[in-house]
């Protein structure tokens, strides 16, 4: 690991963490969008009627993208204890071989190369396994790509029901709204993450 | 790295410092080795920057898997932020440092290294050979901060207690005792904040017997040096910056 590379790969786990926690906060907006969203429909009786089941589901997708979202975080913390090891023994290789170059000649010089090689094998392990993990932490967003993605259509059919409400019109379309928008916003994130990502796996 | 032998017995004491590729900005330390037939002890191994050419020095006398013991006198970044290093070269080590510190010093990466916390009152190193002691120091400077004693071979290993700053390529050994107070004396008045705790630790030193006094930066003081070092140090007021 280069120094550049060490440094990359460090920003890029930790806007990772980052654009992780800003999706976790607007996935919670869309979940407080539906309780609202029930609340009006509930009010609104016959004339929300299409409108109700849409606010569970729209819950749900919210639950869906939180659970998801925790389950990635977990990935991205072990990508960020890999790249402190992995930058730890990189470091350490390179003290190593300096070692070895000063003491040329010292009795025991030769003991320090089981060390040396041990370091080298776990630095490419652990690079193995951190390219391994970014490639299934890339399946994952794509996973949370989905209720955002479903959330949009969601919100373009409450459009039209909230069109039939009669003196609710505004306030459902508002929570049509917010919905599209947090759906817009969780998908410019996921995006964001993936090409941090990407980024990564081209520095290779 | 340059090194003196400063005891030669059934086991030995060397001095590792002086070294002339020291980057420039970097406070000069010395390091301590003891050295018994199939194990040794790396006292105050330094910092990340001079962990190469102290290896490097020390593989003139043991091999890694015989570097069996690390003593760290307090957390400073001079004394032991090679930890994370030693931890990847040395296969069965352990750091023996105040449990105080613990958790501090696991942030330079202590992970095939074990730690052996030293308890408030101080302990026992045991290298087989020898048993050495570790005194308290408390609060000289650190809050937590031991020193080495080895009865046998009359050594007080005195972490920063001694210290002198001067001109790189000194002298291993204070010469004239007088011309060498005003090295000592800011750094002492300085770094070390409570007369309290130097009274404490004089009482404590007076009852041991001396030949070499070995600090962590600067000369060391044998013979009279040592009692005139003490008495010096005791008439000295500390913690001046408040
Ligand atoms: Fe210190
Ligand atoms: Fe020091």
């Amino acid at each position: 690991m280069q120094v550049n590379q060490a440094k990359s790969q460090f920003v890029a786990v930790a806007s990772i963490a980052a654009e992780l926690s800003a999706v976790m906060e607007v996935a919670k907006e869309i979940s407080l969008a539906a309780a609202n969203a029930k609340a009006i429909a509930f009010r609104a009786g016959e004339k929300a009627k299409g409108f109700q089941p849409i606010t569970d589901f729209i819950n749900e997708l919210a639950k869906d993208t939180i659970e998801l979202v925790n389950n990635i975080n977990e990935y991205a913390f072990h990508l960020y204890r890999l790249t402190v090891n992995e930058q730890r023994m990189t470091e350490a290789c390179k003290r190593f071989e300096k070692v070895e170059q000063l003491a040329a000649g010292a009795r025991y010089a030769d003991s320090l190369t089981t060390s040396l090689q041990e370091v080298r094998l776990r630095t490419q392990l652990c690079h193995r396994e951190f390219i391994l993990q970014v490639s299934e932490l890339l399946i994952k967003l794509a996973d949370v790509m989905h209720p955002a993605r479903a959330a949009r259509v969601i919100a373009a059919n409450s459009r039209i029901e909230a069109s039939q409400a009669g003196e609710y019109l505004q306030s459902l379309q508002a929570v049509a709204e917010s919905v599209d928008n947090a759906a817009q916003i969780i998908n410019d994130k996921v995006h964001k993450c993936r090409s941090a990502l990407t980024i990564i796996n081209v520095a290779e | 790295m340059r090194m003196t032998k400063i005891y030669e017995g059934a086991y030995q004491w060397i001095m590792l410092g002086r070294d002339v590729h020291k980057p420039e900005k970097i406070i000069d330390t010395n390091q301590y080795m003891v050295r018994t037939a199939n194990r040794c002890l790396l006292i105050d191994p330094g910092g990340i920057e001079l962990f190469a050419p102290m290896l490097a020095a020390v593989l003139h006398h043991a091999p890694v898997e015989e570097i069996t013991d690390l003593f760290a006198s307090h957390q400073d970044p001079d004394i032991i932020s090679s930890l994370g290093l030693w931890d990847q070269a040395l296969p069965n080590a352990k750091l023996h440092a105040a449990a105080l510190w613990e958790g501090f010093l696991r942030h330079f990466g202590c992970e095939t290294i074990e730690y052996v916390p030293i308890p408030d009152h101080g302990g026992v190193i045991n290298l087989g050979a020898i048993e050495l002691q570790i005194i308290p120091a408390h609060y000289l400077h650190a809050s937590a901060n031991f020193h080495v004693y080895d009865p046998h071979a009359k050594i007080l290993m005195s972490g920063d207690v001694g210290a002198a700053l001067e001109a790189p390529g000194m002298p291993v050994f204070v010469e004239n005792f007088d011309m060498h107070i005003e090295k000592m004396r800011y750094f002492h008045q300085r770094w070390m904040p409570s007369n309290q705790a130097k009274r404490a630790w004089i009482d404590r030193v007076r009852k041991l017997d001396i030949d070499i006094l070995a600090p962590q930066h600067g000369r060391m003081f044998k013979g009279d040096d040592v009692k005139r070092f003490l008495d010096w140090f005791e008439a000295l007021q500390v913690g001046i910056a408040v």
